[in-house]
Formats: C-alpha cells, sequence, structure tokens
C-alpha cells in the first residue's frame, strides 16, 4: 500500500467563524504524486495550501500532512513538519538581504548542516537551475524567472518529501514557465517528491502523469 | 546610515538610562561616605563626679552604641615631676571621670541638643560637652540630591525602556519578512530572532561601556577633582570593573528582555 502524504477529512478552514472557504473536504495525496489542485479565483486554493504547511489552523475535521497531524499543532512540531516540506509562492518569498547562495542554504541551516555541506548542497543545485554564476547576487539583482528558480532550488534543497507549490508561475511568461515546470518534474521524477501545485491552469504540454483536484464552491472535488 | 541610526536609536535611551542608574549608585556612595564622616567626626563628652551606670545610660537613650572611659593620665602626666606619686594617686582619686559616648545615628544639632538634655538627667553627670563638625548640611543636601536623583533616575528608566520597545519594534518589522520565509522552513525561535539578540548586545556593549568610559575619566579632570575636594568627597566613587560589569550586565538583560517581548508580541504574525 502506497505512504499517505496528506490526509484531509471533513476538512473546514475559515479565516472568519461561520464563514468556511473550505467546506467539509476530503483530499488524500499518496508518496510520489504530481497534484495539480484548480479554481476560481477566491475558490480556496491557497487558503488550502496554507494549511498543509500549517498557516492556518485547521477549524473543523482532520488533517495529516506526513504523518503529524496538524489540529491544534504546537509550534515546535510545525517545525519538525516544515523540515520534511519545501515551499514555493508565486511571490518567490526570498529574503533579499541575503545572497542567492546563502537563500539556497536556509534549510539547510535550519537542520543543522555544517557551513561546508551547506555549500556544496548549495552549489550542486544552483548549478542544477543553471544559476550558479549568479550565486553571490541579492534576488533583487535577478529577473523573476531567476527568482522563482532560487525558490524551487531553496524548496529541494533539504530533500524534502513535499513541495507544496502556490502559483509558482502566476507572475512569469511562457518561456519561465516552462523552465520552472522542467524542474518541478525533474525533482518528482529524480528525486520521487511528492507536489503538490496550486494554480489557475494547468500547462498543455506537461507530459507526465498527475492527478487533478478542482475546487469549487469550498469543496474540493477529485477530477482525474 | 538607516542602520547606524536604528543603532543609535537603541544606544541613546540606554546610555541614558545606565547613565542615571550609575549616578544614583554614586550619590549612595557619596552619601554612604559621608554618613561615616559624620559618625566618626563628632563626639559627646560626659564628665561625672562618679562612676556611671553604662547600661542606666543606654536604657535611657537608645541611640547609644558605646560609652567608653576616658583615661585621666594624660592629664595628670602634666604634674609627674611637681607632685609626689602619693599627692598624683590622691588627686586621680579625686578628679571626676570623664567618657566619650558613641552614637549609631549621625546625629543633627537638633538631636545632639536633646540627647546632650537625657544624659544631664543620669544621675552624677555633672556635665556634657559635644563636638561637631558641620557635615549635617552637606549631607542633608545630599540626601535629597539623591532621593531627586532616584526619582529621576526612575523617570527615565520609563522613558527610556518605552523609546527602545519602540526601536524594538521597528527592527522587528524591518526583520518580519526575514522572520517569517524562515519559519517556513522550520527555523526555531533562536534562529529567526538571533540577529536582533546580536544587534541588541552589540547596543548594550557600547551603551555599557560609553558609560563606564564617562565615569571613569570625569573624576580624573582637574577642575571636578577640585568641586569633589570643596564637598568634601575624597574617595574613588567609580569601581572601573565592579561597576561596568554590572553596567553591562543590566544593559544586557534590559534589551534582551525588551526584544524578546516584543517578538513574542508579534509572533503570531511572524511564526
Amino acid at each position: 500500500m502506497d505512504k499517505i502524504i496528506i490526509h484531509a477529512q471533513n476538512l473546514q478552514l475559515s479565516y472568519k467563524k461561520g464563514e468556511p472557504i473550505i467546506k467539509k473536504s476530503n483530499l488524500t495525496i499518496k508518496k510520489n504524486e504530481f497534484v495539480f489542485v484548480t479554481g476560481k479565483s477566491g475558490s480556496g486554493k491557497s487558503t488550502l495550501i496554507r494549511s498543509l504547511y500549517g498557516e492556518l489552523p485547521v477549524e473543523k475535521g482532520s488533517l495529516t500532512v506526513c504523518g503529524i497531524p496538524l489540529n491544534n499543532i504546537k509550534p515546535q512540531k510545525l517545525n519538525i513538519l516544515r523540515k520534511h516540506i519545501g515551499v514555493i509562492f508565486q511571490d518567490y518569498k526570498l529574503i533579499k538581504e541575503w545572497t542567492v547562495e546563502k537563500n539556497v542554504m536556509l534549510p539547510l541551516m535550519i537542520a543543522g548542516y555544517s557551513k561546508n555541506v551547506c555549500t556544496m548542497q548549495a552549489h550542486k543545485l544552483l548549478k542544477h537551475v543553471k544559476l550558479l554564476h549568479k550565486a553571490d547576487k541579492y534576488p533583487l539583482e535577478l529577473s523573476g524567472g531567476e527568482q522563482q528558480r532560487i525558490a524551487i532550488a531553496r524548496a529541494l534543497a533539504h530533500n524534502p518529501i513535499l513541495i507544496l507549490a502556490d502559483e509558482p508561475t502566476g507572475n512569469l511568461d511562457e518561456y519561465s514557465s516552462e523552465v520552472i515546470w522542467d524542474l518541478l518534474k525533474g525533482a518528482h521524477h529524480h528525486l520521487g517528491t511528492t507536489i503538490v501545485i496550486v494554480t489557475h491552469k494547468i500547462p498543455s504540454t506537461l507530459g507526465i502523469n498527475y492527478k487533478h483536484y478542482f475546487l469549487d464552491g469550498g469543496i474540493i472535488n477529485e477530477v482525474s | 546610515m538607516k542602520s547606524l541610526k536604528n543603532h543609535i536609536s537603541v544606544i541613546i535611551p540606554l546610555f541614558i538610562l545606565l547613565f542615571s542608574f550609575q549616578f544614583v549608585i554614586i550619590m549612595d556612595r557619596v552619601v554612604e561616605n559621608y554618613q561615616y564622616k559624620l559618625f566618626n567626626d563628632y563626639s559627646i563628652v560626659i564628665t561625672s563626679v562618679g562612676e556611671i551606670n553604662k547600661e542606666r545610660l543606654k536604657d535611657a537613650i537608645p541611640q547609644i552604641k558605646s560609652i567608653e572611659p576616658i583615661s585621666p593620665n594624660n592629664i595628670l602626666k602634666e604634674f609627674k615631676g611637681n607632685f609626689s606619686p602619693a599627692n598624683l594617686a590622691y588627686l586621680k582619686s579625686s578628679l571626676p571621670k570623664f567618657y566619650n559616648v558613641k552614637l549609631n545615628i549621625p546625629p543633627d544639632k537638633g538631636e545632639l541638643n536633646e540627647i546632650k538634655e537625657k544624659i544631664k538627667e543620669i544621675p552624677n553627670v555633672s556635665k556634657v560637652e559635644t563636638f561637631e563638625k558641620s557635615y549635617t548640611k552637606i549631607y542633608n543636601l545630599l540626601l535629597l540630591v539623591k532621593k531627586l536623583s532616584e526619582v529621576f533616575a526612575t523617570l527615565i528608566f520609563i522613558i527610556s525602556v518605552l523609546l527602545i520597545f519602540k526601536q524594538m519594534e521597528i527592527w522587528t518589522l524591518q526583520h518580519q519578512e526575514r522572520m517569517y520565509i524562515m519559519g517556513l522552513f522550520g527555523s526555531p525561535f533562536w534562529m529567526k530572532s538571533a540577529v536582533l539578540y546580536k544587534l541588541v548586545f552589540t547596543d548594550s556593549l557600547i551603551s555599557a561601556i560609553t558609560v563606564s568610559l564617562i565615569y571613569y575619566f570625569l573624576p580624573k579632570n582637574a577642575s571636578f577633582q577640585e568641586e569633589m575636594r570643596s564637598l568634601g568627597i575624597d574617595f574613588n566613587f567609580f569601581k572601573p570593573i565592579d561597576d561596568t560589569s554590572i553596567l553591562i550586565l543590566l544593559s544586557i538583560v534590559i534589551t534582551i528582555i525588551s526584544v524578546t517581548i516584543v517578538i513574542l508580541k508579534q509572533k503570531t504574525e511572524i511564526k
């Protein structure tokens, strides 16, 4: 039996009590799956992903990610969970005061690796995303596409079990978007990472098997 | 430039706070030194026709710390050549008894007179003489300055801590995004906040050492020394190692508590 990475049962999420964004939804994502969650603007895609990395508390129902229940999770336990997850955002969320190299090193520093190991791994990943020559630059000196490639390198740095991406190509042109999809496909194919992507549109030329959920009226529906 | 401004915004209130704290400590030492002088630079001499019951005297005047008899030998020494030993022995036995009295409080003029009157009421006491130097006025002035400096130091403490808090909030907001991103990857509290703690630690050291240097070099100034001498302050009121250590410790404790409170207050936003 395949290992379950995300399991939600009767999940209800809301920002304001009595006004749920996600209502009594069920979701099961298994290891090594490539998952898309689509939906209209304001359908709760980002809300769902925020709850998966523990930023938004579970209002009702249950949610387990990487075997850790997220209901009333303690900060220490949440930190443990986050060490197994890589997150990618539409606005990249890179630390602008840090160099590209240091940004990629972040998850490794948190995991407690030595500086040498962090540097070696960061260089390996920067080479993989073809940005090793920009290791000493700062994020704001890079283009949007390059910043997102750095964000992917950072998300992969600590070999996470799960990558959560919130509109990773939302701000990018077609060429840069293709590069990002290729990197995510590569991580899924070569490292066996489970990938959950929230997007408003699935690329037509993806070329891999994926699972598709559609969010409508606060309910998560499995499409394929 | 912005970073320098940020540092100065913490260093200045912290410097003022530590400066006033050290001033209170010094005032306390000066008053203590004066108190010591007052205890030692006065005397009460009792002349009595017979032995005085010391316990009775102490019961009547609780402020008395000790009563010591004064030997008449010094007076009799003058007559050694002129009188025979028998006459000297007779003279000694017929001389009145002298006692030196010490008190356990530094008395002002009024208290001294009151004590004098009480002693006179004790049987056998024929005369009471008091000798005092005029330290009391300066002492009372110093007590007033000490009290005022404590009030000012308290006000300065409150204002400085509020200013430090304000600056900590600005720092936390400046670092909020970085702390939030670090939190997304499971960074523990101490790691997210390490930069802020490093900043406050540096500023604490700068402030404490600057205050120490001022208090260390100020007494070495010739005109300052002259002023101190005229007030009768002739001791080194700043202890470089002890005081600097206390100032460093105090500034670190204040800033670390402030930054921790501010971070914890914003914890929900930066989780």
